[in-house]
C-alpha cells in the first residue's frame, strides 16, 4: 500500500487504473438502471408490429423473463470472461456485431487525430509567435467561427462543396460494406476524418495559442532569448514543453469526445461505425450493445484521461518530483 | 417502424405499415377467381372515392427496351439491427425491400392494386364460400433447382399460421381452417376456412404471404425462394447483396446482375447518396426535398395510396362516448390545410373512410368539411363547451406528430383544447388503452381493414368500434354476410352499410390519405406510381420491371 502511495510515476499509473475500474463498475451499473428504465426490449424491437403472440415469442427467446439482478450479473459475468453477450435485436454476440465497427470507428478517430493534432498544435504556436499580426488575426476568428459550427452543418456543407452539388469530386456517403477495411476505399474516409478534424482541431489551435502566448511571455523565454540562442530553439526546446501541458487535457477530452461524438458524422455519411450501432441500439433497448458501448466509450474515456495526465506530468518537473 | 428513421420534420406522410401489407382489389373477387362459377365481368362499378386515377409520376419515362446488367443499387430507412430476412415476414421496411427480391406469392397486385394471376399459381378458385382450391403455375423452380409443387405452398400456408411462429401474415389467416390445408394433387391444394371469407385471394396476394420451399427457416438459414434474386450476403443494419436468378421462370427477367440494397439511418445521407451517384433509388423522399432533388436532375416517384394516419377517438371512453363530441371533433378538422402543412400538399382528402380504392368504398356519403359553428354547438348540447383533452402520439411514422399539432391549432377555434402528448413509448402498454391517440395504416381492401382493426376480435382496435348497443352494434354480423356473400353487388350493399354506420358514429377522424414518395436517378427505367403499400411501385415488383437505360 505505501508503494501504491510513493512509487513514483508507475504507482501513479496503478492507482490510477484501480480507479479506472471503479468508474467502470459504477458506469455499468449506471447504463443497466437506465436503460432498464426505457421499457421492454421486445416491444421497442416489434414496435407496432408487437401482437401478444410475437411479443411473447420474442421475449423466450430473448431470456427477459429472468430477474433484473440475474439479468445484470450474468452480464456482468460474461464481461469478466470477454463476453460481452448476444444482441437482443439482432441475435448475434455483440463482439461479432461490434468488430468491424469499431475497427471503422476506430480508424477514422484515428486519422481525425493524427492529423488535427500536429496540425492544430503548428496553427496554434505559429499564431502565438505572430501574435495580433494578420495570420493569428486570420487564423484566430476562422478557429472561432469553425468552433461556433456544429459538426452536422460542417459535414453538410462539406458534401454539398464536395459531392453533391458544387464538385462531384468526392463520394457523399461513406458505408464501409462488410467485405471492406476503411483502408480500401481511403476516398470514403475524407470528407468525414475532415468533419472531425474540423470538429476537433479550433478548440486545439486556440488553447495552444493561449498557452504559447503566456510561455513566449514569462521570464525563462526572455532569458534564453538573451542568451542569443536562435529563436527555432528557443521554440521547440524552451517553449513547447512548458506550453503544451495544458493542450494534453484538452487534445484528451477532444479525442475521448470524438469516440462517443462520432455518431452525428456517422449518420451524415451514413458510415458503419459504433456510433450508428449505438443510435440503433438505444432505439431497440437493446441492453447487451448499449452496455457494451457505454463500457468501450467509458474505457476510452479513463484511458484517454491517464495517457493525458501521464504525459503532462513527464513535460512538467515541478510534477514530476513530485510524485 | 423506426421511430427514429423518420423525424418529425420528414413532412411527408403515407408511410405503409409494416404488417400483412395492403390488400384490396379493384376487380371483384369472383370475377378475379378464374374458373368460379361465371358471373359476367361488369366493369362498370366505380372503384373507388376521390381522386384514385391521379397518381403521377415527375420526370424520367419508362420507356424503351429492356436491357440487362449493372449493380441496382437502393437506399432504403427504416431499418437497423433489428432487420430480418424471411419470406413471409418483416420488422422493418429494409425487410420488405429485402423480401420482395427473393420470395414470390400466389396472387399478385397489378399498379391499379388489381388482382392478377401471374404469380406463382395459375388459379385460385372459390369451391364454396368455405373452400377455396389453389392451382400451381407448372414448371416453376427454387432458386436451387428444386421444382414448386403443392407440399410447398401447404408448407407456407401452415408457417404463417401458427401462431408460436409470431409471423406477420398470422392474423390474416383467422378464417383458415390452417391444420387442415391439404394437397389433392402434384400441383393443386384445398385450402378449407373456418367462417366464410371472400378476402382470401387479395390475403394470398399479399407480400407476406410468400411460398417458402418444404423446411424453409428464417436467415442465418439459406434463403431460397422462387423470386428473381437469390440472397448471397446480408448483414442486418447494413446492407445485403442479391444476385440475378439465372433460372427464373418469367424469361427475360430480371434486367440487373446484383441488387444491393443499404440501411440508411437518415433521409439527408440517402439524399446525398443519390445525388452523389452512389446509389440508384431511394425510400421516402421527404415532400420539402422533392424540388431539390428534382432541381439536382433527379427524378421523384410520386404515388397515390390509401395510407392514412387517425385521429383515434375511443368511443367508450369519455369525452368520446358521446356521438356528438365525435361529430364535433371531425368538423373541426380544415382537410385541405392538413395536407398542406403535413404532407406539403402531397395527399388527397379523405372524409373519415378507409380503403379509398376498394370498389366497395362508398363515395356517395358526403365530403365532410370544416364547420366551427356547428362544431360548437355540439359540444354546447353535450355539455362539453370548451373542452380540454390529452392527445396521444409517437414518432411512429411521417405525420404523427404533425398532424396532433395542427389539429391541436384548428381545434382552438372551436374552442377546445388538445395537450399532445408525444410520447417515445407510445407503442408499449398504454396503445389501444388511449381515449384519444394517433396511429397509422397502410393501405388495404375495406374487409381485410376491418378485420385488422374494427371488430372487438381485431389486433389493433383504436376506437374500440363497433359499440356493443345502438347504433353500428350489427356491424359484425354485417361483416360476416358480407364475408359470406357470394354476390358482389350485395358485398358491396353490405360494405355501403357498414361505412355508413362507421361514417355517423365511428371513432376515426381521417383528414387525407398521403403519397408515397420515392426518388431515383434517372438512369433507372421501368418504375411508374402504384397504388399499392411498397415503396418505388413495389419495389420495382421485386427488382425485375426494372433496368438501367
Amino acid at each position: 500500500m505505501t508503494w501504491l502511495r510513493h512509487g513514483g510515476i508507475a504507482a501513479f499509473i496503478v492507482r490510477r487504473l484501480l480507479l479506472g475500474v471503479l468508474v467502470l463498475i459504477l458506469v455499468s451499473i449506471l447504463v443497466f438502471a437506465a436503460t432498464q428504465a426505457l421499457g421492454d426490449p421486445a416491444r421497442a424491437i416489434l414496435g407496432r408490429n408487437a401482437t401478444p403472440a410475437s411479443l411473447d415469442a420474442l421475449r423466450t427467446q430473448l431470456h427477459l423473463d429472468q430477474s433484473l439482478l440475474g439479468q445484470y450479473l450474468t452480464w456482468a459475468g460474461g464481461l469478466l470472461h470477454g463476453d460481452l453477450g448476444s444482441s437482443l435485436a439482432a441475435q448475434e454476440p455483440v463482439s461479432k456485431l461490434l468488430g468491424a465497427r469499431l475497427l471503422n470507428s476506430s480508424v477514422l478517430v484515428l486519422i481525425a487525430a493524427v492529423v488535427s493534432i500536429p496540425l492544430s498544435i503548428a496553427l496554434g504556436s505559429w499564431a502565438a509567435l505572430r501574435r495580433e499580426k494578420a495570420f493569428d488575426t486570420v487564423t484566430s476568428n476562422l478557429m472561432l467561427v469553425l468552433a461556433a459550427l456544429p459538426e452536422f452543418v460542417v459535414a453538410v456543407l462539406l458534401v454539398i462543396l464536395f459531392a453533391t452539388t458544387v464538385l462531384h469530386v468526392l463520394p457523399a456517403i461513406s458505408p464501409i460494406s462488410v467485405e471492406q477495411r476503411p483502408w480500401d476505399v481511403p476516398k470514403e474516409l475524407i470528407l468525414p476524418a475532415a468533419t472531425l478534424v474540423i470538429a476537433v482541431a479550433p478548440y486545439v489551435a486556440r488553447i495552444m495559442r493561449a498557452s504559447m502566448v503566456e510561455v513566449l511571455e514569462s521570464d525563462y523565454v526572455e532569458m534564453a532569448r538573451l542568451k542569443g540562442l536562435p529563436e527555432r530553439t528557443v521554440l521547440i526546446r524552451h517553449a513547447l514543453p512548458n506550453a503544451i501541458g495544458p493542450v494534453f487535457q484538452v487534445i484528451a477530452i477532444n479525442l475521448a469526445y470524438l469516440a462517443g461524438g462520432v455518431v452525428v458524422v456517422e449518420y451524415v455519411f451514413n458510415y458503419s461505425g459504433i456510433g450508428s450501432a449505438l443510435q440503433d441500439a438505444v432505439l431497440n433497448h437493446d441492453l447487451p450493445v448499449v452496455q457494451a458501448l457505454a463500457m468501450l466509450i467509458a474505457g476510452v474515456y479513463v484511458l484517454l484521461n491517464l495517457l493525458a495526465d501521464v504525459a503532462t506530468i513527464l513535460v512538467t518537473p515541478r510534477l514530476r518530483t513530485r510524485l | 417502424m423506426n421511430a427514429f428513421g423518420t423525424p418529425g420534420d420528414d413532412a411527408r406522410v403515407g408511410q405503409p405499415d409494416l404488417e400483412n401489407g395492403g390488400v384490396f382489389g379493384r376487380i371483384s373477387r369472383r370475377q378475379f377467381v378464374v374458373g368460379a362459377a361465371g358471373v359476367a365481368a361488369a366493369g362498370g362499378l366505380s372503384a373507388c372515392g376521390g381522386s384514385t386515377d391521379s397518381t403521377s409520376t415527375t420526370g424520367g419515362g419508362s420507356s424503351g427496351t429492356p436491357k440487362p446488367g449493372g449493380d441496382f443499387r437502393l437506399g432504403v430507412t427504416g431499418g437497423g439491427a433489428k432487420d430480418i430476412f424471411d419470406g413471409q415476414n418483416i420488422i422493418t421496411k429494409p425487410d420488405q425491400a429485402r423480401l420482395v427480391s427473393a420470395f414470390e406469392t400466389l396472387l399478385t397486385f397489378d399498379d391499379d392494386y388489381k388482382l392478377t394471376n401471374d404469380g406463382l399459381a395459375e388459379e385460385v378458385t372459390a369451391d364454396s364460400p368455405t373452400q377455396y382450391t389453389i392451382k400451381l403455375r407448372k414448371g416453376i423452380e427454387f432458386q436451387n433447382g428444386k421444382s414448386l409443387t403443392a407440399d410447398d405452398v401447404v408448407y407456407s400456408l401452415q408457417r404463417i399460421g401458427t401462431e408460436a411462429n409470431g409471423l406477420t401474415g398470422f392474423a390474416a389467416t383467422a378464417s383458415m381452417d390452417v391444420g387442415s390445408i391439404k394437397k389433392l394433387d402434384r400441383y393443386t391444394v384445398q385450402v378449407p376456412l373456418k367462417t366464410a371469407d371472400s378476402t382470401i385471394p387479395q390475403t394470398l396476394a399479399s407480400y407476406t404471404f410468400g411460398i417458402v420451399p418444404v423446411g424453409y427457416k428464417a436467415y442465418p438459414s439459406p434463403q431460397i425462394g422462387t423470386g428473381p434474386y437469390k440472397l448471397k450476403s446480408f448483414t442486418p443494419g447494413q446492407e445485403s447483396v442479391s444476385e440475378r436468378n439465372p433460372n427464373y421462370w418469367r424469361s427475360g427477367q430480371p434486367y440487373f446482375d446484383t441488387v444491393t440494397i443499404t440501411d440508411f439511418a437518415d433521409s439527408t445521407a440517402q439524399v446525398n447518396a443519390l445525388l452523389g451517384g452512389q446509389i440508384d433509388a431511394m425510400t421516402d423522399l421527404p415532400a420539402s426535398q422533392v424540388t431539390s432533388v428534382k432541381g439536382n436532375g433527379m427524378n421523384a416517384l410520386i404515388s397515390k395510396t390509401g395510407g392514412w394516419v387517425p385521429l383515434c377517438m375511443a368511443i367508450d371512453m369519455p369525452p368520446f362516448n358521446d356521438n356528438r363530441v365525435r361529430q364535433a371533433m371531425r368538423l373541426i378538422v380544415d382537410r385541405e390545410q392538413m395536407i398542406a402543412q403535413i404532407a406539403s400538399g402531397y395527399g388527397f382528402v379523405a372524409n373519415d373512410l378507409y380503403s379509398p380504392f376498394d370498389e366497395g368504398y362508398d363515395s356517395s356519403l358526403p365530403q365532410r368539411a370544416q364547420d366551427i359553428e356547428q362544431a360548437k354547438s355540439l359540444l354546447s348540447s353535450a355539455g362539453q363547451a370548451g373542452l380540454t383533452v390529452d392527445l396521444h402520439t409517437t414518432n411512429g411514422a411521417a405525420g404523427m406528430v404533425s398532424l396532433a399539432t395542427v389539429f391541436a391549432a384548428q381545434a382552438k377555434d372551436a374552442g377546445v383544447t388538445i395537450n399532445v402528448k408525444n410520447d417515445p413509448n407510445y407503442y408499449g402498454d398504454s396503445y389501444l388503452k388511449l381515449a384519444f391517440s394517433v396511429d397509422f395504416w397502410g393501405t388495404r381492401g375495406y374487409l381485410n381493414q376491418v378485420q385488422q382493426g374494427s371488430l372487438a376480435s381485431s389486433p389493433y382496435n383504436e376506437t374500440h368500434w363497433p359499440p356493443t348497443s345502438g347504433d353500428g352494434s350489427n356491424f359484425a354480423s354485417l361483416y360476416q354476410q358480407a364475408l359470406a356473400a357470394t354476390e358482389d353487388a350485395k358485398r358491396i350493399e353490405l360494405e355501403h352499410e357498414m361505412q355508413k354506420l362507421e361514417y355517423d358514429n365511428g371513432g376515426y377522424i381521417i383528414p387525407f390519405f398521403g403519397d408515397l414518395i420515392d426518388g431515383y436517378s434517372p438512369k433507372v427505367a421501368g418504375l411508374s406510381p402504384s397504388k399499392g403499400t411498397l415503396n418505388l411501385a413495389s419495389f420495382g415488383h421485386g427488382y425485375r420491371t426494372i433496368w438501367f437505360a
